[in-house]
C-alpha cells in the first residue's frame, strides 16, 4: 500500500514537472521545473532500491545540471522573451509523433504487466564499485577521458578570442 | 508495483521530452527536453535491473555511464550555445540559418 502511494505521487510529480519544463513560457520557470522533475526521477530510483543511482542523480542532475542550466538561462535571458511565443508552429506534427510513439511504447510496457520484483532490493553501491574496477574498467577510464574532453571543450568554446 | 508501471512512467517522460525537443524555440528548452529523455532511458535501465536482473547491477552501472555522457553533453551544448549567442545574439533555433544559403 505504502509503496503504491510513493510510486504514484512520485510519478505524478515527475510527469507534471516535465510538462512544466516543456510547456512553460518562462525559461527560468521551466529550468526550475527541470530540477523538480529530476528530483522526482531520483525519488523513483529510491523506490526501485537503487541507492547509488539515487545519490548520483541528486548530485549530478539536481545540484549540477539543473543549476548549470539555470545559470545559462539567467545569462542569456531577456525581458522581451516573456512576450514571445516559445513553441514553434509544428506542435501538431510533434503531437502526432508523440501519439504514434505512445501507442508503441505503452504496448511494449503492457506486455510486462505481470512482472513483479523477485525479492527485496539489496544495497548496490559496493557491487557497482566492484563492477567499475573489474569488469567495466575500460569503459570507466574512457568515460573519464570523455569528461576531460568535455571540460576542455567547454573552456575552449566559451573563452573569448583575443583580438588581433 | 510491476515493471509495466515504471515503463509507463518512463515512456511518458520520454514522449514529453520528444515533444519539447520538437517544439521549443529556445535552444535551452531543447537541451532541457533532451535531459528529460536521458532520464527516461535511465529510469528504464534501473527498472529493468530491479525486475529482470536483480543480482548483477549491470543496468545500474550502465545508467551511471549514461548519466556521465549526459552531463558531458549538456556542458558542451551549453558552451556551444554561449559561443553561438555571442556571434548571432539570439537563442532561438530558427534564427540559426547561416548555412542555409
Amino acid at each position: 500500500m505504502i509503496d503504491q502511494i510513493v510510486f504514484y505521487s512520485l510519478a505524478a510529480l515527475t510527469l507534471a514537472a516535465a510538462l512544466g519544463v516543456v510547456l512553460h513560457r518562462n525559461t527560468v520557470h521551466s529550468s526550475l521545473f527541470l530540477g523538480l522533475s529530476l528530483a522526482g526521477v531520483a525519488g523513483l530510483y529510491a523506490s526501485l532500491g537503487a541507492d547509488f543511482l539515487f545519490a548520483a542523480q541528486i548530485m549530478v542532475y539536481v545540484s549540477g545540471i539543473a543549476v548549470l542550466v539555470m545559470f545559462v538561462v539567467m545569462l542569456l535571458g531577456r525581458a522581451s522573451d516573456l512576450h514571445l511565443r516559445q513553441v514553434n508552429e509544428y506542435w501538431a506534427v510533434a503531437l502526432a509523433v508523440c501519439a504514434v510513439g505512445s501507442v508503441g511504447l505503452l504496448r511494449i510496457a503492457s506486455a510486462q504487466s505481470g512482472t513483479l520484483a523477485a525479492g527485496p532490493a539489496s544495497p548496490s553501491t559496493h557491487a557497482i564499485g566492484a563492477l567499475f574496477l573489474n569488469q567495466y574498467l575500460l569503459p570507466f577510464e574512457l568515460v573519464s577521458l570523455l569528461l576531460m574532453a568535455a571540460l576542455l571543450g567547454a573552456v575552449f568554446f566559451t573563452h573569448k578570442e583575443a583580438r588581433q | 508495483m510491476t515493471l509495466a508501471h515504471y515503463m509507463t512512467v518512463s515512456a511518458l517522460l520520454f514522449l514529453i521530452g520528444i515533444f519539447g525537443a520538437l517544439t521549443r524555440r529556445n535552444i535551452i528548452g531543447i537541451l532541457m527536453s533532451i535531459e528529460l529523455m536521458f532520464n527516461a532511458a535511465n529510469l528504464n535501465l534501473a527498472a529493468f535491473d530491479r525486475f529482470l536482473h536483480p543480482q548483477g547491477f549491470i543496468g545500474q552501472t550502465t545508467a551511471i555511464f549514461t548519466m556521465t555522457v549526459a552531463a558531458a553533453e549538456i556542458v558542451v551544448g551549453l558552451a556551444l550555445l554561449l559561443a553561438i549567442y555571442r556571434n548571432t545574439d539570439t537563442v532561438y533555433a530558427e534564427d540559426f540559418h547561416l548555412l542555409r544559403g
